[in-house]
């Protein structure tokens, strides 16, 4: 059940099967990005593959010394590609991965244009997925619905990505949806489908109780990706934003040259892989502690060298101190940055409000904290747009709504346009109206006291009370409460006992806070595996684009729909 | 876990493990049914055993609680532990099988058959044909017996059939003359025309011929050359009229007429062939290469073992051949190294320049041999010298002996022992102050303490036990007991902290107190300082009892390896200063500290926990605590030559901690760690770029005031230099020794030039020289 172990188990496959010698590997956009997450380039060298060459590229010069692994997506362009490499080719032998299913004419199309016979190999390999976490996947699609319904060049996409995890991970499993979403339930079919089609392929040895699949919908919880975040995944992304594992810096004053673009990947980095689900607090002790550590490594504490023995102790720990001195860089500065943003945008006071708005009822002491934090000069329009979400989200249909006068505020504020506009795009996308389960006021007996319970025993921290809803879908979900009147099996048969493997699936992205509510769920459940994955990993801003482009008031469609080309 | 074994080797007989009562060997099932067991059975048999089990049971479960406080080596697992309530981290689940496959091969390679046989075909027949074209002497034949033989190979195609050019579409008449292709007998018009020539084709054919010759003429290609020419002179000879008809007729004498089609398939087989032959000097270099790196990673383990064994001490592998080793594997690197480096300019200097991508394909070969260089290199061990050696072969004699020595000891004691036990069963501790060897039978594994402890703490005892567990388990890969035990250690070095705090706590103050008087004194008597200082030390001495600073000095082995050796120092400098500081340093480290500085920074560190400190605090704090923990470590530092000069004014007390001074270095220390990130980036920009950044560097070390060029320059100013007081009879010993670190700091210079971190190279090469410079010394002295 672990994605990431899925795919580097593909991709090393393929690396070992094509035997010793210099190696190149042909990709295409989409699994460029999945072999850069799950591999660095140091990795993937020491593997001797020298060069790294997109199969769309034409300033590729003939190579015969060099095996060709191919890793593409079975589109229609990149079969148009492929055959026009073999008939003329440039690498002394191929071999073919496609990461999906690919019909028998394309394959027929492929054979008749490799008149050289240079194929060694065509085989599929499920990888059409970008693994982010062991148990979190992305499909990195934006725009993924117009309106209530799916765009529809994009589920197809998703319905491979999707079928792909179940293969890498060699699960056939029974299909719940979300009864309220439309989407979910095209989705839920759409699997099914391939399922029954290529039955062959999902003949899998069975397990004792069946695996689950589960499939949301965003729009029933749209408060989630509007929260500024607090533990350190989490907050990277949303406050600088984190793509395919790799972080902008470059915008940050007087960043160094090797620290413009660094790439946090759990696999290899020890620090980050230990503090991934801590909050902020943490890692700054964590940090100092780092410091510490390589201080003491560091040779040139000892730099006086008094005797022969400081100098053997400095020679014996210089590689290690090598290798920390790019980590403990990284992560300083990382993390000063984020620091940096925390005060200068007085985030602790916007996360406080925006807590108290997701997570209390007090309807006058919200308002008041909200009106007293917008009249502050420092706060950024993008938090003041958001709170304002909240607010609108959590009593929109409150008797004593002051959302008008906010909006007022937002203006004088000199809100834009756009922004000002997204506060009633959010509404549409998330509302009331659309909401399946109530997101917010828990309506039935065992919620009410379980609200009642946490009020009593107080708030632990007052930036993290916030818990996704997904938290209690899958709290159910996993104790069997899960109702099928709101969440229905596709087709006749339903789960009997408790579910063990459990894939999730949010229709239009999850957030890292929902990756780290599963992996605490993983933690404490014993028996459960739970994988979750999206149509991509929202922060806030791109989670404001996305309802954007959904609500259609904005963006350019064609622009996204051509990005997403599907073959079927 | 509770355990026992049978106490006597001789009496080997029964070996039991599990949970099992230490008093009378009973089987318990779990921890928690053997405690019951113990309270119901032996309740009144032994207070001391059954206080030892409940306080461990007690201990492990606190422990959890103060696992994030505690700030040791640990502390990353620490931090996963917190939240850990019996699910599985999605990091560890287990291993799972390759994902599901589906191979297309059997259909692709049944499709490209049937296309592939049709294009085999038609080259082979091609070629067939050419070679029967040009197996006689076109030169000496007239034009109609060559077009016989022609029209011999392959029937032409009938003039009439064809009015126009299939190629060009061109009508065929007295001007534009139908031409015939001789490999396939098709027409085209002039235009369309293709010519072999005859070098082409003889190529071409030299394969077949080749295939066919073999059996008999043993395949060379020198011999099927001899047969060409023969088989042509002999037709030559046949042949002697010539034909007036064929004036009209160009006549090819050294090519061969054809259609650009069956050209086409020609020039395809032609470019397969070459390339069939041609190696590439890149893969010729990178074969080698490879194999050099095999060689390296089938030694470096070898050697690894060797060295490890040496340097304990054990006899198994002579240093002479080790020595060999080591050099051979140098060697292996330093070749790894040059061919890398032609790999990289391969090209370079000649007129056409390689393709962008082959250029990168270079560099990326080269950039694969120098991590792997840096991986494998800077993880050799080092060996030790021969005296060296001798020395660590004694010692572990002496070892040897001496444990030999315990084990007949105790053997006998424990055998006395379990006679008294079957008289009165008196208390049998269950850590066991008996230390027999290991006993293990079928794979199992037992802890036993070696430690003979002597200390009067029973905390300090038990801390001892527990460690010397926990080194056993180590060593025997039992890692559910390592950490286990180690959560004991932890807690139980919790508890040793806090009572060493207080009691540091303590002595501190009265420290102060005194420290504050005799500044008093200072400022009126200075002359009589020096007699009150002997006074005060006298005064102090009584303080720190002589067992006190063991025990400290025991429970604090296990620390770090500074932390250790700033110990050792400690215990060569008795003197008052330095143990306040000490208990400063110690205080800071329990977190308890009385400092009032110290405790603001430590609510300003638990506040940011909380989240809700102002960020700039964050940073504040972080790096006064950083001051401060240099801080107290610099002063730990100079105050044993500060006392020998017996300068009164540097009472350590004096000091601020949050000198500025002391803040500089690790705030630059940060920004330099910073700059050596990623060597990377800087090599694959550009070739010329490799040199660009070490002047970058240089300019920002001057900007930055590099703190490392301040200390080398700090190292010559002071006035003990250490090489200079060394003593003449150590030098001696020292010589190899110097010699192999001139060596490895060589390596690491390389090292660092591949990798453009200038700084590193230049502080490297300062310690070079300053290794030379003692060379030098030391042979002059002899």
């Amino acid at each position: 059940m672990n994605v990431t172990l899925a795919v580097k188990q593909y991709i090393s496959k393929m690396i070992e099967s094509s035997g010793p010698g210099m190696k190149v590997l042909l990709m295409d956009k989409e699994t460029t990005s999945i072999v850069s997450v799950v591999y660095t380039q140091s990795e993937i060298l020491q593997k001797e593959v020298y060069l790294f060459e997109r199969i769309d590229s034409q300033n590729r010069d003939n190579m015969k010394h060099l095996k060709a692994i191919c890793f593409l997506r079975p589109t229609k362009e990149n079969v148009e590609h492929l055959i026009q490499e073999l008939r003329r080719p440039k690498y002394s032998v191929y071999f073919i991965y496609f990461s999906n299913v690919i019909s028998k004419s394309e394959v027929k199309a492929l054979a008749e244009a490799d008149e050289q016979e240079v194929v060694a190999e065509v085989q599929e390999f499920y990888g059409d997925f970008i693994a982010v976490n062991p148990h979190l996947f992305s499909l990195n699609l934006q725009g993924v619905s117009r309106g209530r319904s799916w765009e529809p060049s994009v589920l197809p996409r998703v319905t491979q990505g999707l079928t792909s995890v179940l293969l890498s991970l060699k699960k056939c499993p029974m299909i719940r949806y979300q009864l309220s979403s439309d989407m979910s339930k095209r989705l839920a079919e759409s699997v099914k489908q391939i399922i029954t089609k290529e039955y062959e392929l999902f003949d899998f040895r069975k397990t004792e109780v069946p695996p689950l699949l589960l499939i949301l919908d965003r729009s029933d919880d749209a408060i989630t990706p509007l929260l500024n975040q607090w533990t350190y995944q989490a907050m990277v992304h949303e406050l600088l934003g984190l793509n395919n594992n790799r972080i902008d810096l470059s915008r940050v004053p007087g960043i160094s040259k090797d620290l413009r673009e660094v790439v946090l990947s759990a696999e290899n980095d020890e620090f980050y892989a230990n503090n991934l689900y801590l909050n902020f607090g943490e890692i700054g002790t964590n940090i100092k502690n780092l410091m510490e550590d390589f201080q003491k490594k560091k040779p040139k504490d000892q730099q006086k060298l008094e005797s022969i023995s400081d100098m053997k102790a400095f020679v014996e720990n210089y590689p290690q101190f090598k290798k920390m001195s790019g980590t403990v860089s990284k992560h300083v500065t990382v993390v000063g940055e984020l620091s940096r943003l925390v005060s200068e945008r007085q985030l602790m006071e916007v996360s406080e409000v925006e807590q108290e708005l997701a997570c209390q009822n007090d309807h006058s002491n919200a308002q008041q904290m909200l009106r007293r934090l917008l009249q502050s000069p420092r706060l950024s329009e993008i938090d003041a747009v958001r709170l304002v979400m909240l607010y609108a989200l959590r009593y929109e249909k409150h008797s004593s709504s002051i959302l008008p006068s906010l909006m007022e505020e937002l203006n004088r504020k000199g809100v834009s346009e756009r922004h000002r506009k997204m506060v009633h795009a959010v509404v549409e996308y998330g509302g009331k109206r659309i909401r399946g389960s109530d997101l917010i006021t828990p309506t039935d007996a065992v919620s009410i006291t379980k609200q009642f319970f946490k009020g009593l025993k107080g708030v632990e921290n007052v930036y993290t009370q916030h818990q996704p809803l997904l938290h209690d879908t899958l709290d159910q979900l996993i104790k069997g409460r899960l109702k099928d009147s709101q969440f229905p099996y596709l087709g006749p048969s339903s789960l009997r006992d408790r579910p063990q493997d459990i894939i999730v699936f949010i229709i239009g992205g999850a957030t890292y806070e929902e990756a780290l509510t599963v992996y605490n769920l993983n933690r404490t459940m014993p028996g459960v595996r739970i994988v979750l994955g999206g149509t991509h990993i929202h922060n806030t801003k791109s989670f404001l684009e996305e309802v954007m482009l959904s609500v259609g008031s904005g963006g350019d469609r064609s622009q996204i729909g051509g990005r997403q080309m599907s073959r079927r | 876990m509770a355990s026992i074994y049978s106490p006597s080797l001789e009496d080997s007989a029964e070996v039991k493990e599990g949970f099992l009562c230490p008093l009378c060997f009973k089987d318990l099932q779990s921890f928690y049914q053997l405690q019951d067991h113990y309270e119901e059975e032996h309740a009144g048999d032994s207070r001391h055993v059954g206080g030892q089990l409940k306080n461990l049971v007690q201990k492990a479960k606190k422990a959890k609680d103060k696992l994030l406080k505690r700030d040791g080596d640990e502390r990353t697992d620490s931090s996963y532990e917190s939240f850990y309530y019996g699910g599985v981290d999605p990091y560890m689940w287990e291993p799972q099988e390759l994902g599901a496959t589906r191979s297309h091969l059997d259909y692709f390679k049944k499709q490209r058959a049937a296309r592939i046989d049709h294009y085999v075909i038609e080259v082979n027949k091609c070629i067939i044909r050419l070679e029967k074209l040009t197996s006689f002497d076109r030169t000496n034949m007239d034009a109609a017996q060559i077009r016989s033989l022609e029209k011999s190979v392959v029937s032409w195609v009938n003039d009439q059939d064809v009015p126009f050019c299939p190629d060009c579409g061109g009508k065929f008449n007295l001007r534009n003359r139908r031409h015939h292709c001789r490999l396939c007998g098709s027409i085209m018009c002039r235009k369309c025309t293709e010519f072999v020539p005859l070098p082409m084709a003889y190529k071409l054919t030299s394969g077949t011929r080749e295939a066919l010759w073999a059996p008999g003429s043993g395949g060379s290609p020198v011999s099927t050359g001899q047969a060409v020419v023969q088989q042509t002179s002999r037709r030559g000879s046949i042949s002697s009229i010539s034909s007036v008809t064929s004036v009209l007729e160009e006549k090819d004498e050294d090519r061969v007429r054809c259609c650009h089609h069956c050209m086409d398939a020609l020039l395809r087989h032609q470019r397969k062939l070459e390339e069939k032959d041609h190696v590439p000097d890149i893969v010729k270099l990178y074969e080698r290469l490879r194999t050099c790196m095999d060689k390296v990673e089938a030694k470096a383990p070898e050697y690894t073992r060797m060295a490890e064994s040496l340097n304990a001490g054990e006899k198994t592998y002579s240093l002479e051949s080790t020595a060999a080793l080591r050099m051979e594997i140098q060697k292996y690197y330093e070749l790894i190294d040059v061919l890398s480096k032609k790999i990289l300019t391969l090209g370079l200097k000649e007129e056409l320049q390689p393709h962008p991508k082959a250029l990168q394909l270079q560099r990326m070969v080269r950039y694969t041999a120098t991590l792997f260089i840096q991986e494998k290199l800077l993880g050799l061990t080092s060996l030790p010298t021969k005296e060296k050696y001798e020395e660590l072969k004694e010692k572990r004699r002496v070892e040897q002996e001496k444990r030999a020595q315990q084990e007949r000891q105790v053997s006998l004691e424990s055998h006395k022992r379990r006679l008294e036990n079957e008289k009165n069963r008196p208390t049998v501790s269950v850590n066991g102050d008996v230390a027999a060897p290991r006993v293990t039978k079928a794979g199992g594994w037992l802890p036993q303490s070696d430690t003979r402890s002597e200390q009067d703490d029973p905390l300090l005892q038990q801390i001892e036990n527990i460690e010397s567990f926990l080194r056993q388990a180590r060593s025997a890969n039992r890692s559910d007991e390592v950490c286990m035990l180690e959560e004991n250690l932890r807690q139980l070095q919790d508890e040793f902290d806090a009572q060493q705090t207080s009691r540091a706590i303590e002595i501190s103050q009265r420290l102060a107190d005194e420290t504050d008087l005799q500044q008093k004194q200072i400022q009126h008597l200075q002359q009589r300082e020096m007699e009150h200082r002997a006074l005060a030390k006298t005064q102090e001495r009584p303080l720190r009892g002589e067992t006190d600073r063991t025990d400290e000095h025991s429970v604090r082995g296990d620390l770090e390896k500074t932390d250790h050796t700033r110990r050792g120092g400690a215990d060569q400098a008795e003197e008052q200063p330095f143990r306040a500081n000490k208990a400063q340093y110690q205080s800071l480290r329990a977190n308890k500290a009385e400092d009032p500085s110290l405790r603001a920074n430590k609510t300003q560190y638990q506040s940011l926990r909380a989240n809700k400190a102002e960020d700039p605090t964050l940073r504040a704090s972080k790096t006064q605590e950083h001051s401060l923990r240099g801080d107290t470590s610099k002063t730990q530092e100079h105050s044993p030559p500060s006392l020998e000069n017996k300068s009164p004014s540097k009472n350590p007390f004096d000091e601020e901690p949050f000198s500025p001074v002391e803040e500089e270095p690790t705030n630059s220390q940060t920004a330099n760690g910073k700059k050596e990130y990623n060597p990377f980036e800087e090599e694959n920009d550009d070739p010329n770029a490799a040199k660009n950044p070490f002047e970058d560097d240089d300019d920002d070390d001057d900007d930055r005031s590099n703190p490392f060029k301040e200390v080398s320059d700090e190292t010559p100013a002071s006035s003990t230099n250490p090489f200079d007081e060394d003593d003449e009879d150590d030098t001696a010993i020292e010589e190899e020794l110097l010699l192999q670190q001139i060596d490895n700091i060589r390596a690491y210079i390389f090292d660092a030039k591949l990798s453009g971190r200038s700084d590193e190279v230049e502080l490297l090469s300062e310690n070079l020289k300053e290794l030379q410079r003692t060379l030098r010394e030391q042979k002059r002295k002899k």
